[in-house]
């Protein structure tokens, strides 16, 4: 059963219109994607900074309004809420940030915090509210006690965690972890990543993650989508990519995955380059510049996404052709 | 899975802002001495029944105690009606203090939530109520202020809101200035996903981490808040005689300038003092706080 359906979604930004009529050029953020989550399950969001990755999980969860595209939310049009009703449907899907100093109030207590949604959605009442916030705080890994302290006297991990236990309060159905462990210590990051695993499988939560780090991806999710300035590029089962890599780019993305024992180390092929400046992409296929196979087709006309095989999906002239 | 891990090198590195402000306060002398001219001032005025050795407004044998020159009994002579100058600058301390106070506070709460407002909803909004805001900024606020308080008779409770009410437009374009910063913070960007309403955001979220900025301009606008009322009671529209306010007393000393110097100079010299202790403290808040002072 699919709990979220995301069609044809495109946000483009103008930088602000001048004064003076100034036609100002347009940032395609997002451009076309279309995404489906499937309930309990775990797809993994890749790509380097800038390819609108979190603008794409802003979308998802309504913070910003996509230029164009539905976004179904358990069967309801989720784009059409307004008031009310988008409040009470927002319970159904929350999110876990990137940074995890930014993300908690500095001058609200734990419990405030993580009780804010429980109060907003009248989940509880009086003594309840304490109660809930001392079994999630529990379900989080971190004592009850925590409920009375500050932000400032925990450390990332923790704060990880709280910001976790905030959005379980609401008890969404899908949760999108915007690069939940990419601000903190490698050692500290298995046991978030591992957090997050167990609360899937008691709570039967369907993820959304997004990362850079092809390694966590790996081991998280059931299935892999790739995009690059603001198109999926690729899209397959876990096992799948990391078999066989389609799209340049993202065999590009595998290969610079470190590996801990030099012996086994891939062949290194770093994508060269930087990605390009969104208000001007290279015509043709965006990622040409830097792909070690383009061809001459891919600097004149873009590519589809097309599919081959069960559930993969690739962007690239290589494989259109033989399609 | 262990409940509590070690970040050592993250841990505890931002939100010191409180403690680190105030170590950072306590070494400016300048604040200090600020601090302390306050503190004492508002002691004279807590404290005014205690101190004064003669009743500020009652007249006495008038014919024979007027214009006393500073001696032992008047240590800052008397005026035109034989009344202590000393007793009389401290319990104006208390009007000026008050007015200081009170026109503060609700210039601040006015001006922080019309600049909240304005970052946190951006848009249509933003820009009424900033063309609102530059609107008045272009009104002189001493016409605005004679006018009102012609039009109803003069009390200190009028003063104080019409004091507040004109003088809320630059702490609001500061707040706003903030808060447009704080907007795209992760945590008001969570509260938003939780399905929080823009009221509560501003209430909990945004005003509380604006705190520094606010107490820094509140500070800052005191000297000048006081300045205005002294102004208005040297114009004889300010408080109405015969409660002693410094502003009044200059003004009826100016008649009697050259005979009797004491008159004016005394309760100038309280307006000065205490203008400067305010702005001092307000500098000392501002450096201490200057969120680029933080590691």
């Amino acid at each position: 059963m699919n709990i979220l359906e995301a069609q044809g979604i495109r946000k483009y930004y103008r930088s602000s219109a001048g004064l003076f009529f100034v036609t100002s050029p347009v940032v395609r953020a997002v451009d076309g994607v279309d995404l489906t989550l499937e309930k309990g399950k775990t797809v993994g969001l890749v790509g380097e900074s800038g390819c609108g990755k979190s603008t794409l999980a802003r979308v998802l969860i309504r913070l910003e309004e996509p230029t164009e595209g539905s976004i179904r939310l358990g069967g309801a049009d989720f784009l059409a809420l307004r008031g009310g009703e988008l409040r009470k449907a927002r319970r159904r899907i929350q999110m876990v940030f990137q940074d995890p100093y930014s993300s908690l109030n500095p001058r609200l207590s734990i419990g405030s915090t993580i009780a804010e949604g429980i109060r907003i959605h009248k989940l509880a009442r009086g003594a309840e509210v304490k109660e809930r916030v001392s079994r999630l705080l529990e379900k989080v890994g971190l004592p009850s006690s925590a409920s009375a302290k500050y932000p400032h006297e925990f450390s990332g991990g923790q704060r990880q965690r709280i910001g976790i236990a905030r959005a379980l309060a609401v008890e969404p159905e899908v949760l999108i972890a915007d690069e939940p462990v990419s601000a903190l210590d490698v050692s500290i990051r298995a046991q978030i990543i591992n957090l997050l695993e167990d609360l899937q499988t008691e709570m039967g939560l369907t993820y959304l993650f997004i990362a850079h780090d092809l390694g966590i991806v790996e081991h998280v999710s059931d299935v892999v989508v790739v995009m690059y300035c603001g198109k999926v590029v690729e899209q397959a089962p876990t096992g799948d990519i990391f078999r066989e890599p389609l799209h340049p780019y993202t065999a590009g993305l595998i290969a610079s995955v470190p590996v801990a024992d030099p012996a086994l180390a891939r062949a290194r092929a770093a994508i060269p380059g930087d990605v390009p400046s969104p208000v001007n992409l290279p015509s043709g296929c965006a990622f040409n510049p830097r792909c070690p196979r383009v061809m001459d087709i891919c600097r004149i006309e873009r590519p589809d996404l097309i599919q081959l095989g069960a559930g993969r999906l690739v962007r690239c002239w290589i494989h259109q052709k033989k399609a | 899975m262990s409940p509590v891990e070690d970040d050592p090198a993250g841990a505890r590195r931002t939100q010191r802002l409180w403690s680190q402000g105030w170590s950072r306060f306590r070494k400016n002398r300048f604040g200090m001495a600020g601090a302390g001219i306050i503190l004492v001032l508002y002691l004279a005025a807590a404290l005014a029944p205690m101190l004064t050795p003669y009743d500020p407004i009652a007249q006495g044998d008038v014919p024979r105690m007027r214009y006393v020159a500073p001696c032992m009994e008047h240590p800052l002579g008397t005026d035109k009606f034989g009344r202590d100058v000393l007793s009389r600058v401290i319990y104006g301390s208390r009007i000026s203090l008050m007015i200081g106070i009170l026109a503060v506070t609700i210039a601040i709460l006015l001006g922080a939530l019309v600049g909240a407002a304005a970052g946190y909803f951006g848009g249509a909004t933003d820009a009424i109520l900033m063309r609102i805001v530059d609107a008045l900024l272009a009104v002189p606020r001493i016409f605005l202020l004679i006018t009102c308080v012609a039009l109803f008779s003069g009390s200190v409770w009028l003063i104080i809101v019409l004091l507040g009410a004109t003088g809320w437009m630059t702490t609001a374009r500061l707040v706003r200035a903030q808060v447009l910063s704080l907007r795209n913070l992760d945590y008001v960007k969570a509260a938003e996903a939780l399905g929080a309403g823009g009221r509560s955001i501003i209430w909990r979220h945004v005003i509380p981490n604006t705190a520094t900025v606010i107490i820094v301009a509140a500070t800052l606008r005191i000297g000048g808040i006081i300045l205005t009322e002294a102004s208005l009671s040297f114009l004889g529209l300010g408080v109405p005689p015969p409660t002693p306010s410094w502003g009044q007393m200059v003004f009826e000393g100016r008649e009697a300038l050259l005979s009797a110097w004491w008159l004016s100079t005394f309760p100038g010299i309280a307006i000065a003092v205490t203008v400067i202790g305010f702005n001092l403290l307000g500098d000392a808040l501002k450096d201490a706080f200057d969120p680029r002072q933080f590691v």
